[in-house]
């Protein structure tokens, strides 16, 4: 069970990273720019911001940010399409920043690429828990031999013949697809695939299980963190992503239940 | 609308038809029957006032009447023929009587008086003529009949393509209804009639329904944008003001009211709007529940009593069990405690407190926006419960308000779509 909010950042005043963090805040309303920006830096993160879409396209092209923060009404180019701009050359982790929270605004910032969203207003702890969680699974490096008995899928496993060596195997291969548990890295008849971290960190959730459903709440609280307040939507625009990109029949939907890799 | 259904428009218009069908056959059948029946008589007549005329000439003559005609006093005559010949027409000449009584059926009889106190009585076979009326009537029905067999039908068939524009415009309004507002009957067909004129008349009233609401919701999701940013700015600069300090805690804890008001108006008026639609999961209730209590961070006690599976909105069960939690420590008092039981159709969350219950305006008109009942049930804007009920409406869910009889508020929130419970163990 995923850990509250308010636990995970409980007690947190202002720690110090080593090598900081780049964020690029990109919000047209000058005292919420500001103000995200201190609130951010007393965690330690390195902010940099921009006043509205083409300034935060500029911004983004012209130094390495680690995680994007995107208002979504934002003026010349708003933030959507920054965000299908972004995902045209980079996987950079985004987290959209909606006032409206309407149906419409949520599901067309995920479907232009970004990670996750939340609704204006948000507390500074709330977003920083949102922002560790993407710079988690950016920086996601996988243990499998803590994880896979856990979800006790290990029997299931297509190579589990190795696993009596105590070595998972690190080559995972379904039809056309192949994904390296170590190297992260996947591969569509010996072609590279590039997935955001969160596709990748939901494609190796699927791949750790395969040919076994996985519900979407099960996939929003391993993949994102959340516990029952999240948006399932969030994993189903994710799916819909990370098809496009693998190939459509490699995940199967199981209706009324989630979804399931395909083996063959 | 089945076809069996007697009620339906089109065996309605098909009665009618019939109806009139039979109206204009009595009507025609009653006067070909009248026709034919002063026919006979008339043929009846002439066959007795020449047998009679010539039967005089002879009893004039030879004082003897013909075979067929009989000589009698009026002594000597039926009852009914004597009263006939006593209310004879001065002016003619005899007097006629039917007699319909077997074994003379269908005779006419006609009496005339002569000279000498005798009357001539002469008697005519009418049943030929009788017979030939009953046979028309008969055929006149029996035509009705084979015409009914053929109009019925062809009446309610001939009703399908106008019930067929009526059972589109159900649809269409009962779609209208289920919120997609985009659906129109359309103009349709060729037929200039009501059918079309109301036709036109409800996607007059869609498309201004459409327009109000799309503008509400236009408007809602504006006022967000407006109010949020500027509460997202005050909240995180207030966030960025000194931990510890009195007057930053101050401006903080307004700034978290007033979060908390915008938000719950903003909630209300989606709810108000209809713009809000339930995301259903399986979701193992008493896990959710538990969380959601926990994450209030209030002292609430959770008693779990089953552990239903329940296809619902989790988010929205959420909103809703929060309200009841934060209203109970609000207005009533400890122990608060939440309960999860498994119903016949789903499963039912309870939430009480021992304080002094619901007011009774509540419980008679339900939760009223920015009413807290009375003074003593202390500070709040009377949105939470308001918020609550309109979330249950959008899940499908019954959320009751009452009083348990030892004191205290009981909500009880009713949720269907029972997907079985969690095995034992399972978690």
């Amino acid at each position: 069970m995923q850990m509250s909010v308010s636990e995970q950042v409980g007690g947190v005043s202002a720690p110090r990273v080593p090598d900081p963090v780049s964020v690029l805040v990109v919000e047209d309303d000058a005292t919420i720019r500001r103000a995200v920006q201190l609130s951010l830096e007393r965690y330690g993160y390195r902010v940099a911001v921009a006043v509205n879409g083409l300034d935060g396209l500029e911004a983004f092209r012209a130094g390495s940010h680690d995680l994007l923060i995107l208002d979504v009404m934002l003026p010349e180019l708003d933030g959507i399409g920054l965000c299908r701009r972004i995902r045209e050359q980079s996987l950079v982790p985004v987290l959209m920043m909606s006032a409206r929270g309407d149906a419409l605004d949520v599901v067309s910032g995920l479907e232009a690429g970004a990670d996750d969203y939340v609704v204006k207003p948000v507390d500074t702890p709330v977003l920083v828990a949102r922002i560790r969680t993407l710079l988690r699974r950016a920086t996601f490096r996988p243990a499998q031999p803590e994880t896979t008995p856990a979800r006790g899928a290990a029997p299931t496993n297509p190579a589990a013949a190795s696993a009596d060596t105590g070595i998972p195997p690190a080559e995972l291969v379904f039809g056309d697809l192949s994904v390296n548990t170590l190297g992260l890295e996947v591969h569509r008849g010996g072609q590279p695939v590039a997935l955001t971290p969160t596709e990748l960190r939901l494609l190796l959730e699927f791949a750790a299980a395969p040919g076994a459903v996985l519900d979407r709440r099960r996939l929003l609280r391993d993949v994102w963190d959340y516990g029952w307040e999240g948006d399932t939507r969030v994993v189903d625009l994710c799916v819909l992503r990370l098809r496009k990109k693998i190939g459509a029949e490699r995940i199967e939907t199981v209706r009324g239940f989630g979804y399931k890799l395909v083996r063959d | 609308m089945p076809l069996l259904n007697p009620r339906a428009l089109r065996w309605k218009i098909a009665a009618l038809t019939a109806a009139a069908c039979c109206a204009v056959a009595a009507v025609i059948g009653v006067l070909v029957h009248q026709a034919m029946a002063e026919r006979s008589e008339h043929t009846g007549n002439e066959r007795l006032s020449a047998r009679l005329a010539a039967a005089e000439r002879e009893y004039t003559r030879t004082g003897s009447a013909p075979l067929e005609v009989e000589v009698l006093t009026p002594e000597q005559l039926d009852a009914p023929l004597a009263r006939a010949l006593a209310t004879k027409d001065p002016a003619a000449l005899y007097a006629t009587w039917n007699d319909r009584k077997p074994p003379n059926w269908y005779w006419m009889w006609a009496a005339m008086p002569v000279d000498g106190g005798r009357v001539l009585v002469a008697r005519t076979d009418m049943s030929s003529e009788v017979r030939g009326l009953q046979l028309l009537d008969r055929s006149i029905v029996k035509a009705v009949f084979a015409a009914l067999l053929v109009v019925v039908p062809l009446a309610a068939l001939a009703t399908e393509p106008m019930n067929r524009r009526l059972r589109r415009g159900s649809r269409t309004a009962r779609a209208i209804a289920d919120g997609d507002l985009g659906a129109r009957i359309g103009p349709g067909g060729r037929a200039r009639d009501e059918i079309t004129e109301m036709s036109a008349a409800v996607d007059e009233m869609a498309a201004a329904l459409q327009h109000k609401l799309e503008g509400e919701r236009r408007f809602t999701a504006d006022v967000a944008h407006e109010l949020r940013t500027p509460l997202m700015g005050l909240s995180t600069a207030a966030g960025l003001l000194p931990e510890g300090d009195e007057a930053a805690e101050l401006v903080r804890d307004r700034a978290r009211a007033l979060n908390g008001l915008v938000e719950d108006l903003l909630e209300i008026s989606r709810l108000d709007a209809g713009a809000e639609q339930a995301r259903t999961d399986a979701v193992p209730l008493a896990e959710l529940v538990t969380d959601i209590v926990r994450r209030t961070g209030t002292p609430t006690a959770v008693a779990i009593r089953a552990t239903p599976i329940v296809e619902t909105d989790p988010r929205r069960v959420e909103r809703i069990v929060v309200n009841l939690v934060t209203n109970a420590h609000r207005h009533g008092a400890d122990p608060v405690r939440v309960a999860v039981e498994a119903t016949a159709t789903g499963a039912r969350i309870l939430v009480r407190d021992q304080g002094p219950g619901y007011p009774a305006a509540l419980l008679t008109e339900g939760p009223q926006r920015f009413r807290t009942g009375t003074p003593e049930r202390g500070r709040g804007h009377g949105l939470g419960l308001t918020i609550a009920l309109g979330q249950a409406k959008v899940l499908g869910a019954r959320l009751a308000f009452a009083n348990a009889p030892e004191g205290g508020a009981v909500a009880t929130l009713d949720l269907d779509g029972g997907r079985g419970s969690v095995p034992a163990g399972a978690r």
